[in-house]
């Protein structure tokens, strides 16, 4: 796949009507047309990317931890009620 | 009331529960940290068209966040947070590294979106830290 096709699926992902991808995508079809101007080398392009993916991984994780806080709040808040009833 | 906690702990599998119900709880320090790694990000960024400021600044933000890493990284029961924060590690060592490269110095375009990265990342780990059970 050439660097042409895979900026026509960004721009199928930017036109997806989903706001995270579409951001996402934006982002990464900036990012190509920057080093594609020489404002960024391919080594400069390749990190920023994988920037991109460990962004995406820490979201994944605080994600998971968000849901543990909630869920911990509820199980403290039905304890507490527990021990009153 | 009992009825519910059954009903809650039958929905959810045991190791979920035990591990929300254990989990660690608000450390000001790890707060502390993320905080500064984000603030120094937002800094550093206006200053990435200075040479020398900028290789200066890229070693002392990858110093605050391999401290982050270590100092998460013994917590018990924090394997969220250890895996965020060697990502956001990794982040900044890509910066530092890129800066003694003998190969020449990175742009400011590199420069600016590299801190971009750091901030939003220490950003999303701020969030959720702060919200830990205290």
């Amino acid at each position: 796949m050439n660097l042409d096709e895979l900026q026509q699926q960004l721009v199928e992902l930017v036109n997806s009507g989903d706001p995270v991808f579409a951001n996402a995508a934006q982002q990464v079809n900036e990012l190509t047309e920057q080093a594609k101007a020489g404002q960024l080398s391919s080594a400069e392009l390749k990190e920023i990317l994988e920037d991109m993916q460990r962004q995406l991984s820490i979201i994944n994780e605080m994600s998971q931890l968000e849901f543990k806080e909630k869920l911990n709040t509820v199980l403290n808040g039905l304890i507490t009620i527990a021990a009153v009833v | 009331m009992k009825k519910l906690v059954v009903i809650l702990a039958f929905m959810l599998n045991g190791c979920a529960l035990y591990d929300a119900y254990m989990q660690t709880g608000f450390d000001n320090q790890e707060y502390m940290l993320v905080t500064q790694i984000r603030t120094d990000a937002q800094s550093y960024k206006k200053q990435c068209g200075n040479g020398l400021l900028a290789a200066s600044n890229a070693q002392a933000i990858s110093a605050k966040t391999d401290l982050f890493e270590k100092y998460s990284e013994l917590i018990p029961r924090n394997e969220n947070g250890i895996s965020a924060s060697k990502s956001l590690n990794a982040i900044a060592q890509g910066l530092a590294i890129a800066y003694v490269d003998p190969k020449g110095e990175p742009s400011a375009t590199f420069c600016k979106l590299k801190y971009s990265s750091i901030e939003n990342a220490a950003y999303v780990i701020q969030h959720v830290v702060g919200n830990r059970p205290r």
